[in-house]
């Protein structure tokens, strides 16, 4: 037995059915108690990485494998994937699909059940990790209603319940706010305390620069870097730049989001006003999710009402400039920009505009929203089909025209679910200009992109709103904002924090 | 109040079987009406206070129609309309209730290891444990994908209605696949599916409760089959 916990030795690895080796001659070792980056463009392999030593490679996800992996003593080509459970725990990168279960409780004790131990050792585990995390006021809920970042603490819960040597960790920041990556923080400090092993893999760093002990930057399927942790801290922004990486350091009043910020409310000011004739009017935004119960009459919602999950009376955004909507996760920015493109019918709100007024089903004629999860949104069999779906009048040389300038013309005939990632959302946006949509709303577009994928989705969004659209960018990445962004806009708690100039 | 998940399977299993045989004499549809009023009491008093008054509702009203305004010589369309549907209605609505009950209440540990208890084997008791973690996720994704149709202008799919069901289907099958794959791919890392025994933290135990509505349900199904099938 080596002294190494992780061995991975010479290791090329190729998924089936795709062209691809997505893994060249790698090899890499960890010391038992180290925690270790993977960094590096998306497509480098950190993912491939973090399965082979969970063994969801050769196991689970199928493909030519070769060379040898260690992890804990065992060899992984030879081990069953349940005899891993105990001894390699994952967090994985989307909060909704890694639960089983549809209650905390039943979450945390999962893992415990399927290898079989004590109830009673179980619920003890349990209640020691729940100490631990600190995370009593979760127990007995539903998984459906947490945040994403209430959702991220349960997952790490039950990873920990198992008590593995091993914690992977595949990219756990992307769908998180500020407040939930230190916690984030807190708990791999945690565990590192408690003797584990760390593998994590991640774009954002600026949260996980001083506590790693080695970094290891990933080239086209192959280790390019190796960084001590400290050496790696000290990089300055021009090297970070060159590798393509996002910054070490983001700007603070970004990183705290609205904390504090907002906290001189009355005295200084925190609207920066636009006039009305340069401006897009919002009016009479309010909406809640807890209306009370009605038989006949349905109420519309009133600037007084209890409970209110937005509350904005009037609003005025600047014209032809990219809008960063910031806040907290779960304080209503997705419920801000449903309102303003119309999808919560509920909401009476209205929008004025050069002269014109636009509400109820009208909103939705006047702003596009390109939504998180661009799977939702493409429907047709081809991405002309796509374009062509969303104008008014089909016009083959205008969809050309819109594709050409986001450089996508070259996948006219193909199906867009065989796009990549990036390419779904330039279809998506391109719809959204199709359409004629003078207000473009985005929600979290750059959720787990690498450095280079988010300073193209900043440039097109320039773009957007130099061709005379006003873009609203909903986003928890400080490094977007940097780039892109006019103003800020601050939600907090259904409210507007304050609108400012960057 | 927490029953076992047997004696919700139980439940299910005898209101299936008593919406198949119709009720014929007024003494058949008091039993039947009774057996109805079980789960909605249960919801109750489990606090799903709307979903109780919306069934109730809905029961009531296509009993009442049924009963005071429509007989089998209801001649013009609209009436044999009324009929079919609060014909349907009347019949399946129990099964629906219950079923409704069942999955709202009941927690998947809990069903899985009451699986097991029975004796089922894993590959049965797992694949339904994940159907019922799945339908929340579709319902979901199917809001999500509603929304975007919304913001296309293509609910209706242009009036063509072959391609109202394909802009939906296609992007909720993919979703599906997806959030399928990663799901199992994390309960695997997770130990699912290995060969040493899955305990459980839930206590499984048939109470007085359990038993009494045993017996209820037993003897709804005794008197359907005595006076329609023996008498």
């Amino acid at each position: 037995m080596s002294e190494y916990i992780i061995n991975i030795e010479h290791v090329s690895f190729k998924y089936k059915g795709s062209d691809e080796g997505l893994l060249k001659d790698t090899s890499l070792t960890v010391t038992k108690g180290d925690t270790l980056l993977l960094t590096g463009a998306s497509g480098s392999g950190k993912t491939t990485l973090i399965r082979l030593i969970n063994g969801l490679i050769p196991h689970y996800y199928q493909g030519e494998l070769e060379g040898k992996v260690t992890v804990s003593g065992r060899d992984i080509g030879n081990t069953e994937l349940y005899e891993l459970a105990g001894v390699v725990g994952t967090v994985f990168q989307n909060p909704r699909s890694q639960f089983f279960s549809i209650d905390t409780d039943g979450e945390i004790v999962f893992g415990p059940e399927n290898v079989g131990l004590d109830p009673d050792e179980i619920l003890k585990r349990k209640q020691t990790v729940v100490n631990e995390m600190h995370i009593g006021k979760l127990l007995g809920r539903s998984l459906f209603e947490l945040s994403g970042g209430e959702k991220q603490s349960i997952a790490c819960a039950s990873v920990s319940a198992l008590l593995p040597e091993i914690i992977l960790l595949d990219e756990p920041s992307s769908n998180l706010d500020q407040g939930a990556i230190s916690k984030l923080h807190d708990q791999i400090v945690q565990w590192q305390a408690q003797g584990k092993t760390i593998v994590i893999s991640e774009h954002r760093l600026w949260y996980l620069k001083d506590i790693v002990d080695r970094v290891i930057y990933m080239n086209a399927g192959q280790i390019a870097h190796e960084w001590s942790g400290e050496e790696f801290a000290s990089f300055d922004s021009k090297r970070i730049n060159e590798l393509k990486l996002r910054p070490l350091v983001v700007p603070d009043i970004l990183s705290r989001g609205c904390d504090g910020d907002c906290e001189c409310k009355e005295t200084c000011d925190k609207v920066t006003e636009v006039p009305e004739s340069e401006g897009i009017i919002l009016k009479d935004f309010f909406f809640s999710y807890h209306r009370n119960p009605y038989l006949i009459w349905k109420k519309s919602f009133k600037e007084n009402d209890p409970n209110l999950s937005l509350c904005i009376p009037r609003l005025v955004l600047p014209k032809g400039k990219v809008i960063g909507v910031i806040g907290k996760n779960g304080t209503g920015k997705s419920t801000f920009l449903k309102c303003v493109c119309g999808l919560q019918k509920e909401c009476k709100g209205r929008i004025e505009a050069d002269g014109k007024e636009y509400k109820g089903k009208g909103r939705l004629k006047f702003s596009y929203m390109v939504m998180q999860d661009v799977n939702h949104q493409l429907f047709t069999d081809s991405v002309e089909a796509e374009i062509l779906l969303s104008m008014a009048e089909e016009d083959k040389t205008r969809c050309d025209e819109i594709l050409a300038s986001l450089g996508i013309l070259e996948f006219k005939d193909k199906h867009p679910m065989a796009l990549s990632g990036g390419q779904k959302q330039r279809v998506a946006i391109a719809s959204a200009i199709a359409a004629d949509s003078k207000l473009m709303l985005f929600d979290e577009p750059t959720s787990g992109l690498d450095f280079s994928h988010m300073e193209k989705v900043g440039e097109l969004l320039k773009v957007l709103a130099q061709s005379g659209n006003t873009v609203l960018v909903a986003t928890h990445d400080p490094e977007l904002i940097d780039l892109c962004c006019d103003y800020i806009l601050c939600i907090e708690n259904g409210k507007l924090g304050y609108l400012k100039k960057v | 109040m927490r029953l076992d998940p047997r004696t919700k399977l139980y439940m299910i299993l005898i209101v299936s079987a008593v919406v198949m045989m119709s009720a014929t004499t007024p003494f058949l549809w008091a039993v039947r009406i009774l057996m109805t009023l079980i789960p909605v009491i249960l919801l109750v008093i489990e606090k799903k206070y709307t979903s109780a008054l919306g069934f109730t509702f809905l029961y009531v009203a296509a009993l009442v129609l049924t009963f005071a305004f429509l007989s089998e010589n209801s001649a013009s369309f609209f009436k044999s309309f009324v009929t079919g549907y609060s014909g349907i209605v009347v019949q399946f609505m129990p099964c629906i209730i219950t079923a409704w009950y069942v999955v709202r209440t009941t927690k998947i540990d809990e069903f899985m290891s009451a699986m097991q208890k029975m004796h089922l084997p894993d590959g049965i008791t797992i694949s339904l444990a994940v159907v019922m973690r799945f339908f929340p996720t579709i319902a979901e994704e199917y809001s999500a994908i509603s929304d975007a149709m919304k913001m296309r202008g293509i609910s209706l799919g242009g009036g063509n209605a072959v391609k109202m069901i394909e802009y939906r289907m296609i992007p909720l099958l993919f979703s599906c696949v997806n959030i399928g794959d990663e799901l199992s791919a994390a309960a695997i890392t997770r130990g699912l599916g290995g060969k040493v025994k899955r305990t459980s933290v839930e206590e499984l135990k048939l109470r007085f409760v359990d038993w009494l509505l045993i017996a209820a349900f037993t003897s709804v199904l005794v008197i359907f089959v005595l006076y329609k099938y023996i008498l």
